[in-house]
């Protein structure tokens, strides 16, 4: 009775539209886990693991946050950028005396900022997402070297102590805040993707965006709201670079679009839109992080690992479009059915 | 006696399930002007398309200037002289009348472009044919007529000696529309054959010298222009018997639910103005391009309004986006459900749900998923809609039950009106009495339902009331009791000026 019962509660997993991908991909983790464990016995260990963690955690941030925005059907290069301005602009202030709380506020309110304007773009004044967010990222650069007159801040000192400890170096439960930011992040945006209007909204506009608005989707709040959140985990991710370090770096979040781009692909979800869970975007962050922990370990340069991750997600969107490269076929069969309807007619 | 330069005897093409082409017949002399006339999807595409290579016959003889030919391809076709000449024109926008006369086939020296020469032979092509257009013109800078006329130009100067003309005159003024019959009745001295496919019945007079009438992809007749009227032409047009039973109820019509006054949105919506009463099936006929779906779409706030008032038991509705119609109790059943109907990598469940999520989320925007399973399940069950579950996705379904699934996305909710724009196109014919019977239901509940359909049968067979339409304008109205295949035909093609 009660294998059936687990039987069950499988067959609904695997009734979860993109989990059968998301499964292949974690089988890859555990190889990649498995086969780095065995070149360095180390990589096991409680204090890499730890370490590994809290250098997935800002990626699966940003990660979702372009899951958000890929699903839609766009895409945000901003993301980069907006870590770096959430980055320099709070620590600006904290440098200049600002209650750490307070700059984190008015650090969250300037890079929203960022979003709607992105998502006004995109949606209302129709501009392709590409060249949008390509100027919001020259843009968003542009602020984090204006704010400290194009010098990194000095240190943030000792009143952000407490501000450095939530992000980054203060632990609940044995565990790392950073690795709970990421978790709490991920359940309330997987709630609000999965369980809600807004989330169903995002879902229907990547997948066919004029069916969407036929059915009375408001396309171009939908699409901000993607665009704010995306924003929102960016400047979240600011925040922690700026408490790891202590201070504000201008290049802070350099390539990282390319980062969350990677986690959310490698993870399922298409570039196409329409398509992808939360839940493959933590798989794609992992395999992310999982690479340049194990191949640092290996002794691989810089070089070496981005190479690594370029090439990764670049295989992981062209199975995404080979996959579909069986519709075509499909697509044909449709065609032959409009000529059936015009003969018909 | 001429000679004839185009001859197809018995070409036959079947595409799954239908039967294009049946033993259809067709020929065309040097310097003549052969009309092909037929209803949307007579076959007249389907041959041209046979003739100019786009598709094989599956059997059937063409003998082009008197060769017989086999394996044509578009190329081929194209080396052989037939030249097709689009409704939608095939030009670059951005390149000079001359880079397009010649695109593919530049005159080159030594590899480089030599514009000068290839602007001197445009010339000289666009003077033969007395079209004043400058060679170094930019074709998107010239109006539509022009447009068409340097595609002529092109095709002539691949010496093409057959044209194909499908609906030249659609987007063309009158003035216009003279200037290119004196270039076909030129090209017609020069002893091209002209194959013209048009709607517009009136205007052969001008030019044409033979019609052949297609229907239902089968050849009906070819006639002499001069020794026939347009009475005949159109009754071999629609003539056929209609052998189909439609499930009609009636209904006692009840009051006015429903009104549109001079509404204008573009070139195909001039000036709409109808009534729908309760308890009625108010049905839009007409050719294609004449506007029918263009007006739903005002209509539903999918394509902005230039003016008119739409009146919706008896208070007038503002209405600019989709979701005023659907609030106001207006909602659009799409002609082309994978393009404006569905989102096909989601599931059913989630598409039934797309537009009635206002009601099956509660207050916080967290959907109720219970509710949105039952009206789904509902759903599925009413309209016999046939799935494994209601989980998979709409791609996997075939299209019958996609139209099915489309249909009841906007039956889910109470709703005043339903505009049906090509309910059945491409489905098989239970899923179409499916959806028949639904219309009816809907009648019976004192819901105006406004049914587009290209189907002339279906019309006649599911309407209280007709409107037909031309050219974006309401030609004609029809009580049922006296409509006919003819009538419709009459003002489908009355092109006002």
């Amino acid at each position: 009775m009660k294998k059936r019962d687990d039987k069950n509660i499988l067959r609904k997993i695997m009734a979860i539209r993109g989990m059968g991908q998301v499964i292949t991909v974690a089988f890859g983790l555990v190889v990649l886990c498995i086969v780095f464990g065995i070149l360095n016995p180390v990589f096991f260990s409680n204090r890499n693991i730890a370490n590994l963690l809290r250098q997935i955690a800002p990626i699966l941030i940003i990660g979702i946050g372009q899951s958000y925005v890929l699903i839609t059907g766009n895409i945000d290069l901003s993301i980069g950028s907006v870590v770096g301005m959430s980055c320099m602009v709070s620590a600006t202030m904290m440098t200049k005396g600002v209650n750490p709380w307070v700059a984190v506020l008015i650090t969250y309110i300037c890079c929203l900022a960022i979003g709607i304007i992105n998502g006004q773009l995109v949606a209302n004044c129709k501009l392709p997402p590409f060249i949008a967010t390509l100027g919001t990222m020259t843009i968003a650069r542009g602020i984090a070297q204006i704010v400290n007159n194009n010098y990194n801040t000095d240190s943030i000192g000792a009143a952000a102590k407490g501000f450095r400890d939530f992000f980054y170096y203060g632990k609940n439960f044995g565990v790392f805040n950073t690795i709970w930011i990421a978790a709490v992040l991920w359940i309330i945006f997987n709630f609000i993707l999965n369980k809600t209007r807004t989330g169903r909204y995002i879902y229907a506009i990547g997948s066919n965006i004029e069916a969407a608005r036929l059915s009375g989707v408001n396309i171009a709040h939908i699409t901000t709201t993607a665009y704010v959140v995306s924003s929102f985990c960016s400047c979240t991710v600011g925040l922690i670079t700026c408490a790891i370090s202590g201070m504000g770096t201008m290049d802070a979040g350099n390539g990282y679009e390319m980062y969350a781009v990677a986690a959310s692909v490698i993870g399922g979800v298409s570039t196409l839109g329409g398509q992808g869970i939360l839940l493959g975007t933590v798989i794609g962050a992992s395999i992310w992080g999982v690479l340049q922990n194990g191949l640092q370990f290996a002794g691989a340069p810089v070089a070496i690992r981005n190479i690594a991750i370029g090439v990764i997600v670049v295989v992981s969107v062209l199975l995404d479009v080979i996959i579909r490269k069986g519709r075509p076929i499909r697509k044909k069969k449709n065609i032959t059915t409009v000529n059936k309807a015009e003969i018909k007619a | 006696m001429q000679e004839y330069i185009v001859e197809m005897e018995h070409i036959n093409k079947t595409f799954p399930g239908v039967k294009a082409l049946d033993d259809v017949s067709f020929n065309l002399k040097s310097g003549e002007v052969h009309a092909l006339l037929g209803e949307n999807g007579a076959g007249k595409s389907t041959l041209m398309k046979v003739l100019s290579g786009v598709y094989t016959a599956d059997s059937g003889e063409i003998k082009i200037f008197g060769d017989t030919v086999t394996e044509l391809t578009p190329k081929k076709a194209q080396q052989l002289g037939v030249a097709i000449i689009h409704q939608e024109l095939n030009l670059c926008p951005h390149l000079s009348v001359a880079e397009n006369i010649f695109l593919g086939r530049e005159i080159t020296k030594m590899g480089i472009l030599s514009s000068k020469e290839m602007s001197k032979e445009a010339k000289c092509i666009l003077d033969k044919l007395n079209i004043d257009i400058s060679p170094d013109e930019i074709v998107g800078n010239l109006p539509v007529s022009k447009q068409q006329l340097v595609e002529i130009a092109k095709a002539l100067s691949t010496n093409s000696r057959i044209l194909i003309m499908d609906e030249p005159t659609s987007a063309l003024s009158e003035k216009e529309i003279d200037d290119l019959f004196k270039i076909i009745r030129k090209l017609k001295g020069e002893g091209c054959g002209i194959i013209y496919i048009s709607h517009r019945l009136e205007e052969l007079q001008h030019i044409v010298d033979r019609v052949t009438i297609m229907r239902d992809g089968r050849y009906i007749t070819t006639m002499n222009y001069a020794e026939t009227t347009l009475q005949e032409i159109i009754s071999n047009m629609v003539g056929r018997e209609i052998k189909q039973k439609f499930p009609r109820v009636n209904v006692k019509r009840g009051g006015k639910i429903f009104e549109v006054k001079n509404l204008n949105a573009g070139r195909l919506v001039r000036n709409i103005n109808f009534e729908l009463y309760e308890g009625e099936i108010l049905g839009i006929a007409g050719l294609m391009g004449a506007g029918r779906t263009e007006t739903t779409r005002a209509i539903f706030g999918a394509e902005p309004k230039e003016s008119g008032e739409i009146i919706l038991d008896g208070k007038s509705v503002t209405i600019n986006k989709p979701i005023d119609a659907i609030n106001a109790g207006i909602v659009l059943v799409p002609e082309d459900r994978k393009r404006d109907g569905l989102c096909t990598k989601l599931s059913v469940r989630e598409n039934i749900a797309l537009p009635n999520l206002d009601f099956l989320s509660k207050s916080c925007g967290i959907v109720d998923e219970n509710e949105e399973k039952a009206i789904a399940n509902k759903m599925v069950k009413d309209l016999k809609i046939k799935l494994p579950d209601i989980d998979v996705v709409t791609d996997s379904l075939s299209g019958g039950n996609q139209q099915k699934v489309v249909v009841s996305k906007w039956l889910a909710r109470n709703s005043r009106v339903v505009i049906f724009d090509e309910p059945t196109r491409g489905i098989d014919v239970a899923a179409k009495v499916e959806i028949y019977n639904l219309m009816n239901d809907l009648k019976k509940q004192g819901i105006g339902v406004i049914f587009v359909s290209s189907e002339m049968p279906e019309i006649l067979g599911m309407s209280d009331r007709i409107l037909v339409m031309c050219n974006g304008r309401i030609t004609g109205e029809l009580d049922i009791e006296h409509a006919t295949q003819n009538m419709i035909m009459e003002y489908a093609t009355k092109f006002e000026k």
